[in-house]
């Protein structure tokens, strides 16, 4: 009995460490994006510095680049989401599924900027490097194979029998997407948005290639401004760059831990 | 009957234009990137490709950076996932509770909402001379000055990548074994166990760490390939010599230096022939898994 409740308090004790740790990155970010002087060995910096803060407010850099990243991400993530819920049904019903399902494995073989190194000359050559649209194509090729992976479990034996009773019922094409199989699969077209989002929302290394540095997404700004050594600045990009992800797992906690 | 009469060719044009989508953004392009690399690497492609020629692959043999540069990956990869996992599988098991039902459940999704760029941009500030983890072993009078901390940040042994992989590997394997712990039913499992004279060491070595282990196969090989292909927190945590093998690959297209770029092309060739090995291994994996 005792011992019992040792454990318990045990184990409250490292979900606390634990928790905290967690916690740390965004606090800290919040500490270095207000920061004033902080020399060492202080634990606590000698004062307040709003001047990243005030200057997003007033539409600098860095509030075009948080709207640039979150159209640029937003756009992928749709085409991800509704382009890999219908390619992974043509790869489920083909005769062939497993075959084309492990291709749709391949852009989880690549790293980013490796392939980015590889594909720039193609953009180079359609003219698509330097622009967002080629940025958006090349964060795609990662986004729209994850969706075709993610929604290949969907298209399950029950789910062919419910799309044939639709059928047999007289539902035409459009009828059974916007009346069975959209709203049947409607948290999982929400977790892929946000996966999605998050996919291209992260990306540094191919947006920096494809995009030739023109294409100043927030990772950009924050490598950017780290480089500069201007502290302040790098961590509030970066608070504006966790913020999202931050609130969309929280919000979706409890649909993630079903489906991860 | 229905479903063989009705489904036996059901996928019609909008489902076509789903996978050619999927085939012009993402399989064309990979394919296409793969068999370039190639090309450039056997002098059949690039500027200064003037036929057939395997001499840049001979220099393998002769400059050892890009073997070095792929043994250092494949071992901070495996140093990071291996640690990142043991840790997260204690305390998946030691925090089932909170995890489900605590503050800890919504806290421990934080690290995970790091994107590549922040993590390392925080790490440096955390681990280098006169970051915050040097700040504290002042304030208790361990360090006086920042050069006496110990050097996290740019170390030959890739200590500080390790360590910022794992702040975001740890909290998502915990979450994943929590999770496989309630979808494989082993609360039941570990009951059924204990009622057969099974002790709690023997029930956690031959129950619980094989089925969450095999369960989550897949998904280590891929956090592997992650962690091996990682850009962001190599270049500003990594050491200068030898570099993970995204930074070198990158370091070697990106330079003026034309006779380098076959190399990189090299880098791309090798990472993915791994990769593509790895993957290959993960699907087969998943499959058998789901097949079962």
């Amino acid at each position: 009995m005792m011992r019992k409740r040792e454990i318990g308090k045990l184990a409250g004790a490292m979900s606390w460490i634990v928790g905290t740790i967690c916690l740390l990155p965004i606090v800290y970010l919040l500490i270095l994006s207000v920061a004033g002087r902080w020399r060492f060995p202080l634990l606590l910096p000698e004062g307040i510095n709003l001047r990243a803060w005030s200057d997003l407010l007033g539409g600098d850099s860095l509030g075009w680049s948080l709207l640039l990243s979150t159209l640029l991400s937003g756009s992928v993530a749709l085409v991800a989401t509704f382009g890999g819920f219908i390619a992974s049904r043509y790869i489920a019903r083909s005769g062939r599924s497993r075959g084309l399902l492990f291709l749709a494995y391949l852009p989880f073989a690549m790293s980013p900027v490796i392939l980015g190194a590889c594909i720039h000359i193609l953009y180079i050559t359609i003219g698509l490097a330097g622009s967002a649209v080629g940025v958006a194509c090349a964060h795609l090729t990662f986004a729209l194979g994850f969706g075709v992976v993610f929604f290949a479990r969907f298209w399950s034996r029950e789910r062919r029998s419910l799309e044939d009773l639709a059928r047999l019922l007289g539902a035409s094409r459009p009828q059974l997407y916007r009346m069975v199989l959209l709203p049947a699969a409607r948290e999982l077209l929400l977790i892929c948005f946000m996966q999605t989002f998050l996919l291209s929302w992260f990306q540094y290394g191919l947006t920096l290639l494809i995009g030739a540095g023109r294409v100043k997404t927030l990772p950009l700004l924050v490598f950017m401004y780290a480089g500069e050594a201007n502290v302040q600045y790098a961590a509030l990009s970066g608070l504006m760059l966790i913020i999202p992800p931050v609130l969309m797992l929280w919000a979706n906690r409890r649909f993630l831990y079903r489906y991860m | 009957m229905i479903s063989g009469r009705m489904s036996s060719n059901d996928n019609g044009g909008i489902e076509r234009a789903g996978f050619l989508l999927f085939v012009a953004v993402a399989l064309l392009p990979i394919g296409a990137s793969i068999l370039y690399a190639a090309a450039y690497s056997l002098g059949l492609a690039g500027l200064l490709g003037e036929g057939f020629t395997l001499s840049h692959w001979s220099r393998l043999g002769e400059d050892f950076e890009i073997v070095r540069s792929f043994l250092m990956s494949i071992g901070v990869a495996l140093v990071a996932v291996a640690l990142s996992v043991a840790v997260a599988l204690g305390l998946s098991l030691a925090l089932r509770r909170p995890l489900r039902s605590g503050r800890l459940g919504y806290t421990i999704y934080l690290p995970i909402a790091l994107p590549g760029t922040v993590l390392a941009f925080l790490f440096f500030q955390i681990l280098s001379g006169a970051g915050l983890l040097a700040r504290v072993a002042a304030a208790l009078g361990l360090i006086s000055d920042p050069s006496q901390f110990p050097g996290l940040v740019n170390d030959p042994y890739g200590v500080g990548i390790i360590l910022a992989e794992m702040f975001v590997a740890v909290p998502f394997f915990t979450i994943l074994f929590a999770q496989l712990y309630d979808a494989e039913r082993l609360p039941e499992l570990r009951g059924l166990a204990e009622s057969l004279g099974a002790g709690g060491v023997d029930i956690l070595r031959r129950v619980v760490l094989p089925l969450l282990l095999r369960r989550a196969f897949p998904t280590i090989v891929l956090s592997f390939i992650g962690v091996l292909g990682a850009y962001e927190v190599p270049l500003l945590l990594g050491p200068s010599a030898p570099q993970m093998i995204s930074v070198l690959t990158m370091r070697k297209y990106a330079r003026f230096d034309l006779a380098q770029k076959p190399e990189a092309f090299i880098c791309a060739v090798l990472y993915t022939a791994l990769a593509l090995a790895l993957v290959a291994l993960a699907y087969s994996c998943a499959r058998r898994d789901d097949d079962a």
